[in-house]
């Protein structure tokens, strides 16, 4: 701490104030003041079924320019469809098994991978915070699914926040990241994004995602893969929950698995 | 004697291949960067987010403060650094604590100006540089030449025969091949280090956050597997709340490539929490000084603080454009460069840089956060010209200051000055040539004619043509003023 207040009671020095008496935030309250973010907040939470598909539209577009995939889709049933179609069909980069690692969420575990694949060479693990193993099993995966919490249609940007049991390395160590999204959870734009995130209190880190990772370094260049992942998917639930009667709650389904290997064969 | 500057700056305009490439970079993030300023339609957020940085430097020691104590609640460490060696030592002290063996580093031009790898090095420690870019100007053991684009003077043959001879691939001059080759051998490093090294482009105080802006995903790899992370953060690169946050790092993306927001942009602000598998054990923020303050206590100067280093200034300066960045023989290059550089590491040492650059405007123009650098380039050159005590600057070139001083007495004079001019034009004579042009002079003249011939002293000045042809009319009329005309 005392190379601490040296160094701000240089900077005090600097800026003509008393070197060492040490100020306080309380002294200055417009200095961390906010606008108002309830109208903002009001907004989201009042956006009706058509504006939400509107954002969708808007998502989708803004998306294809940063070369993300975006699969619109009505039900869980659908939604599995599409994942199970790209663990078919991608190919592993590093290795030569598929592994495909998923974060314990239950719009994840509502897709029930695990009873498609039992008859397939494709194992399925689940970033559960107990699991001493995850590091390894992300860094074999070639495909990793997220459900992340904000979705900003303007930027096509996904934020992802870190919490038990959805670790960072899920978006990033795999070659290819799947997003499962619903309709609620978009916004217009960064304004509303930062205002859902004022709400959260004691963030821990997290991180924007704005399509696969990519480089221009050689001869401005473009190229998808440079540290993350090459291709993203975005799957958009448009249907609510509510509205799907014939699928269990999620929170139940996430109780039923409660294994970290869900499915192995090969 | 030649300066450096001029010797590098006359290999980039010499070389075709640099030539080509930055004025491709400027002709399409040049100008791009204008555009967009020109339709945003929220015309006010550079003032807005310029008029937050100046205001936030007023309470820097409290941001800092308010900083610190968030990331110190979450766990992480923080550790003010007043010079280049104590940010080295902690680092190296924790790296030494760890048993770090292997380092790798996201872009960090911080880390450049510390010159902290040589000192990892000489510790034992492996450094990485993980940004494609720099890793390849690694391999090269060559020096950035762009702030975003550091190996924007090579192209991709030079690459593939430098990925060929250090990585054992296969010769390719295909980038998705390269980059592919680069992928897989930084990835094994990527995971295999202890220590993630990175800069800080923007922390948030109120939150307690760093972030870090990326397209490539390495940042976010160097921040997320190795057990320790340590963040270098200028001390000016913090803003009080998220509302200041967001509207600055758009600024900041935008500028330096045109992107609403960069693919990635992180933001850590501790170790892993208990129940995570992975992110850092260790989060060490190191928050440092270097010269800083000094530029912050003068007035002249504490606007430069306010940059972002988004690099769009080098993608329409008419010099950068030329010379390229190798001359400015500094982590920082282009209009930026020429400002801070003298700034942080000697005016007198650094005379060069603000004597090349045009005073054009063109980066002030495109700066996200209206910097005025041609002002202060000037300022640097008063401060050259006469010396200043609070710089410890001595004045650049006395020879100059007594010729100036001639050349005053002499043109406020008009007989002394007409009788100069007969002079000159007697003794000019054996130098005009053909052309009627004069192609070479000698000594301090050699300035001139080295790169184009230089017209000789008209025969007549103009005020005596203009007596001349108007005389009749002069005595009638009175003078004609430029304003009329």
């Amino acid at each position: 701490m005392d190379n601490q207040t040296a160094f701000l009671t240089t900077i005090r020095t600097a800026l003509d104030e008393v070197p060492n008496a040490e100020r306080s935030k309380k002294m200055f309250p417009q200095l961390f003041s906010s606008p108002d973010t309830t109208g903002i907040l009001k907004k989201i939470r009042g956006r009706t079924v058509e504006e939400q598909t509107e954002l969708v539209k808007i998502l989708r577009k803004n998306g294809n320019s940063l070369n993300i995939c975006t699969h619109i889709v009505e039900s869980f049933k659908e939604a599995a469809a599409v994942v199970i179609e790209l663990i078919r069909t991608k190919e592993p980069e590093f290795n030569y098994t598929k592994h495909v690692i998923m974060h314990d969420h239950p719009d994840i575990a509502a897709l029930q991978l695990w009873n498609r694949f039992n008859r397939e060479a494709v194992t399925l693990h689940t970033t559960f915070s107990r699991d001493p193993h995850i590091r390894d099993k992300t860094i074999a995966s070639f495909i990793g699914i997220t459900a992340p919490a904000i979705i900003v249609a303007d930027s096509a940007t996904l934020i992802q926040i870190t919490e038990p049991g959805r670790p960072r390395s899920t978006s990033l160590l795999p070659s290819i990241h799947i997003a499962i999204i619903r309709r609620e959870n978009l916004v217009a734009d960064l304004a509303e994004a930062y205002a859902l995130l004022r709400e959260k209190s004691r963030l821990d880190s997290f991180v924007f995602i704005s399509g696969p990772s990519k480089t221009a370094d050689i001869e401005a260049h473009m190229v998808h893969g440079a540290h993350g992942p090459r291709e993203v998917h975005l799957v958009v639930l448009s249907e609510p929950l509510s509205a799907q009667g014939f699928e269990k709650a999620p929170e139940e389904m996430g109780k039923h698995n409660d294994s970290n290997l869900m499915t192995t064969s090969s | 004697m030649t300066s450096q500057y001029r010797v590098d700056a006359q290999k980039g305009i010499g070389s075709p291949r640099l030539q080509a490439s930055l004025h491709s970079l400027q002709d399409r993030f040049g100008k791009g960067a204008m555009a967009l300023w020109a339709g945003m339609e929220d015309k006010d957020m550079r003032k807005r987010v310029k008029k937050s940085r100046m205001k936030n430097f007023e309470h820097l020691d409290i941001l800092l403060a308010e900083l610190a104590q968030n990331v110190r609640a979450r766990g992480g460490n923080v550790y003010f650094a007043k010079t280049a060696q104590d940010a080295i030592g902690y680092t190296l002290e924790v790296a030494r604590k760890n048993g770090v063996k292997r380092v790798v580093k996201g872009k960090s031009m911080l880390s450049m100006e510390i010159a902290i790898d040589p000192a990892l090095e000489d510790a034992g420690i492996e450094v990485v540089e993980t940004d494609l870019g720099e890793y390849i100007i690694q391999l090269a053991g060559d020096k950035p030449s762009h702030i975003i684009a550091p190996c924007i003077h090579m192209n991709r043959r030079q690459i593939g025969e430098l990925f060929a001879e250090k990585l054992g691939v296969d010769y390719t001059d295909d980038p998705p091949a390269l980059t592919l080759a680069a992928r897989k051998a930084l990835r094994e490093k990527l995971l295999s280090a202890d220590m993630g090294l990175t800069g800080c482009n923007l922390a948030c105080a109120e939150t307690g956050h760093i972030s870090l802006v990326s397209n490539e995903g390495n940042i976010r790899m160097a921040t997320t597997m190795p057990q320790v992370h340590v963040a270098l953060m200028g001390m000016e690169r913090i803003v009080a709340t998220l509302e200041e946050h967001r509207e600055t790092v758009q600024l900041l993306t935008r500028a330096a490539a045109l992107q609403k927001l960069s693919t990635y942009v992180s933001f850590l602000g501790g170790p892993s929490s208990a129940n995570d598998p992975d992110g850092p054990k260790e989060f060490h923020l190191v928050i440092i000084d270097n010269g800083r303050s000094k530029i912050l206590a003068d007035p002249e100067f504490r606007e430069v603080l306010a940059c972002i280093r988004c690099g769009a200034c080098l993608n329409i300066c008419p010099v950068y454009g030329r010379i390229g960045g190798h001359a400015y023989n500094s982590p920082y290059c282009g209009p930026i460069g020429a400002v801070i550089t003298p700034l942080l590491d000697g005016i007198n040492k650094h005379a060069d840089l603000c004597k090349g650059e045009t005073l054009c405007g063109a980066c002030k123009d495109i700066c996200p956060v209206q910097i005025d650098l041609p002002r202060m380039l000037a300022a640097l050159r008063h401060k050259l010209a006469y010396g200043s005590d609070r710089w410890n600057t001595r004045q650049h070139n006395p020879a100059e200051a007594y010729a100036f001083t001639l050349w005053r007495l002499l043109v406020t004079r008009s007989f002394l000055y007409r009788t100069f001019l007969k002079i000159g034009r007697f003794f000019q004579r054996p130098f005009v040539h053909k052309n009627k042009m004069i192609r070479k002079m000698a000594g301090i003249g050699s300035g001139w004619t080295d790169g184009r011939d230089l017209p000789p002293i008209a025969k007549r000045t103009f005020t005596e043509l203009w007596s001349q042809k108007y005389n009749k009319d002069l005595a009638a009329q009175p003078a004609v003023t430029e304003e009329e005309i």
